[in-house]
């Protein structure tokens, strides 16, 4: 059965009214030229390159090894019908027919699979890779990169030489195993706020440091801010903020997106907040730690109290990174009410009194 | 001279095919293979995107052809990606050495090689996109030399930054003209008429009337510049001038605007694909085409088979849309 084609010969672009008659050998072409002289063309399967695109009334392909090409193009259902049936892969894609026999369809499914792909990539590949990525980047790059990001943040900030002096001295005596060099900062600030960077740097604001009324909650304090260090917390944090960013950027198709995260991050570090699971582990580890260092596990939990006094509105669980307050002091209670006889580190105690007085 | 009467003028338009649903097919399908593939299949899905738009927009009934490969654009995507990666490594060591002179230095070099590569960009971007472009059978091709595209570009470049922008309007027109004058379509030729005064003035009002009206002058502003872009194009079919015009109000600007707006915020992006079918529609339904173009008379010339898509994947890499 012949089907209806415009044909053009590549030579102009006169539209040449055709038929067209397929067989398994080859594709014939056949019209009336403008001098009424008939005209027969054959095309060999082969050859034949489809459009490589799929629109439902309209299909064209294009003929030839060397310039100029031919082409045909069609709107004749019959035609239509016929090439995507066709099993030969020059000449139709099976998976866009089978996408486009029922569109709604494929819709849904494709925009399910997206969601899903979405999802799963998000929630688990990202984590997994990002974690994998911070675990084993070497010493020397995450100190590099503590450094880096140290500068910027504090570019920000008036850093109390002495009272930071003083607070080193405490840090010194405290046991601690570290795989990064621990350096401690006062910085002048009526925020309430304490963080640690990558690679060995914490930085406490003045206001904390004065609300801390011992060496128990110092080291609490201390304890905890070494353990986001040790765990790799911070560029574990800002790995996943990146991978999420980067991914939701390829989504939308804008990758730009993946250097605003950059830039945005180096600023919110005094700001990092960190997941829940990652929150509860910086607290077990730094009971570890003031455990090993003799002084009172209660420490801890009062120092939650401060905090929670300082902080106006306290947001329910589930809407913050931020373990709810409440929830950590009660468990960080329990084990503390376990320690037994506790010693009193008199070291430490001196150190504190000589913080308190460059205060 | 020829003298063409208003009834012998002959209004031909450009009709946009593409289905909302059809294409969202083609969207979410690449869109799932550029994402399992982390990204190395963008190449393939942005060539089958272009060829659905193209295979879509009829003239004379017969549609267009977009031939490229996505085999081509990958070679070029990674080249551009290898640069950028080489450009933004030695970027970042300079700032973290925090050697000042080092810092200036590496910061200058990289904002120069951004506006030096611009220009060779869009050199290349166009001789490629023409290269692979067709209608009838016909191919586009773009002659323009790059040596001299290049130093045109950074000649309009500094007299824009010495005259605080202003001369901008002007080195926008010298660039369409620049490349629609060395665009041809197998013996057609084209320019662009447009003049840099009237572009600045356009500019200009925009200026000094959108805080006035809150804003709303925007979409008159839109309906001037199309207007200024389309109206000022020319086709040269043996001599004689073809001529392309849009007769769309603010108020057609206003409604395509807001509703894409609107559908994409309240779909949370799903209809990206209907809104980009929507857009085309609207543009093509203004767009109409003055003058004797003979559909059926032109010549297929020598073929450009330029195959490298460097400048393409350079463009996409700016966000820089040709046209």
């Amino acid at each position: 059965m012949p089907f209806n084609v415009n044909f053009f010969d590549g030579k102009t672009s006169r539209t040449h009214k055709a038929t067209i008659h397929i067989s398994s050998l080859n594709w014939r072409i056949s019209y009336v030229d403008e001098n009424n002289s008939p005209i027969d063309i054959s095309w060999k399967p082969e050859i034949i390159k489809k459009a490589d695109v799929y629109t439902k009334d309209l299909v064209s392909f294009s003929y030839g090894d060397t310039f100029p090409f031919q082409k045909i193009e069609s709107s004749d259902i019959a035609f239509i019908e016929h090439v995507n049936n066709s099993e030969h892969k020059n000449l139709n894609s099976s998976l866009d027919a089978l996408l486009h026999k029922s569109k709604n369809k494929s819709l849904v499914i494709l925009l399910l699979t997206l969601v899903g792909l979405a999802v799963v990539t998000y929630f688990y590949v990202i984590p997994a890779v990002v974690t994998g990525f911070a675990s084993t980047l070497s010493k020397e790059n995450v100190i590099d990169f503590g450094n880096y990001v140290f500068r910027v943040v504090t570019a920000d900030l008036v850093i109390d030489e002495e009272a930071s002096d003083k607070l080193q001295a405490f840090v010194d005596e405290m046991e601690i195993e570290s795989t990064f060099p621990l350096q401690v900062y006062v910085a002048e600030s009526t925020e309430m706020n304490a963080f640690a960077l990558s690679g060995g740097k914490i930085i406490i604001y003045s206001s904390l440091l004065e609300k801390i009324e011992n060496e128990a909650q110092l080291s609490a304090l201390i304890g905890h801010e070494v353990s986001h260090i040790e765990n790799r917390h911070v560029l574990k944090n800002l790995a996943r903020n990146l991978g999420g960013a980067i991914f939701v950027s390829v989504l939308f198709g804008d990758v730009n997106g993946a250097t605003t995260v950059l830039r945005d991050n180096a600023h919110m570090f005094s700001q990092l907040s960190y997941t829940r699971s990652l929150e509860k582990e910086a607290d077990i580890f730094g009971l570890d730690i003031m455990r090993d260092n003799d002084v009172d596990l209660h420490g801890m939990p009062q120092l939650f109290e401060i905090l929670q006094k300082e902080t106006p509105i306290d947001v329910p669980t589930y809407l913050s990174n931020h373990p709810m307050l409440k929830d950590r002091i009660d468990c960080t209670k329990q084990i503390a009410s376990k320690q037994k006889d506790v010693l009193i580190n008199s070291v430490l105690k001196e150190k504190w009194s000589m913080i308190q007085q460059a205060l | 001279m020829e003298i063409i009467s208003e009834r012998s003028m002959t209004k031909t338009t450009i009709k946009y095919y593409g289905k909302g649903a059809e294409f969202a097919v083609i969207y979410f399908k690449n869109i799932i293979l550029t994402l399992i593939t982390i990204g190395l299949y963008y190449p393939w899905a942005k060539v089958e995107i272009l060829k659905y738009h193209y295979q879509s927009t009829e003239l004379d009934q017969a549609r267009f052809s977009f031939h490229a490969t996505g085999k081509e654009v990958f070679r070029g995507f990674i080249k551009v990606y290898a640069i950028f990666i080489l450009l933004y490594a030695f970027l970042f060591y300079a700032l973290q050495t925090q050697n000042s002179v080092l810092m200036f230095s590496a910061i200058g070099f990289f904002y120069l090689f951004l506006l030096l590569i611009i220009p060779f960009a869009i050199h290349g971007a166009v001789r490629y996109r023409s290269s692979r472009s067709s209608w009838k059978g016909i191919h586009f091709k773009y002659l323009g030399n790059r040596t001299e595209f290049f130093w045109m570009y950074v000649k309009g470049f500094l007299i824009t930054i010495l005259t605080l922008g202003i001369y901008g309007a002007w080195f926008q027109v010298d660039i369409r003209k620049y490349i629609f004058s060395h665009l041809r379509f197998g013996d057609l030729s084209f320019d662009f008429k447009g003049d840099g005064g009237d572009l600045f003035i356009i500019n200009l009002k925009f200026i000094l009337l959108v805080y006035l009206t809150l804003g709303i002058y925007t979409f008159w502003y839109y309906r001037n510049l199309l207007r200024f872009y389309v109206n000022n194009t020319r086709v040269y079919q043996s001599g004689r001038e073809v001529k392309f015009k849009t007769n769309m109000q603010a108020g057609d600007v206003f409604e395509l605007v807001f509703i894409n707006g609107l559908l994409i915020v309240f779909t949370l992006g799903i209809a990206t694909p209907w809104v980009a079918v929507r857009t085309l529609q609207f543009f093509f339904r203004f767009l109409e085409i003055e003058g004797e173009l003979d559909a059926n008379a032109i010549q297929q010339a020598k073929y450009d088979d330029y195959d490298d898509a460097t400048g393409d994947d350079a463009l996409d890499f700016f966000d820089i849309d040709l046209l």
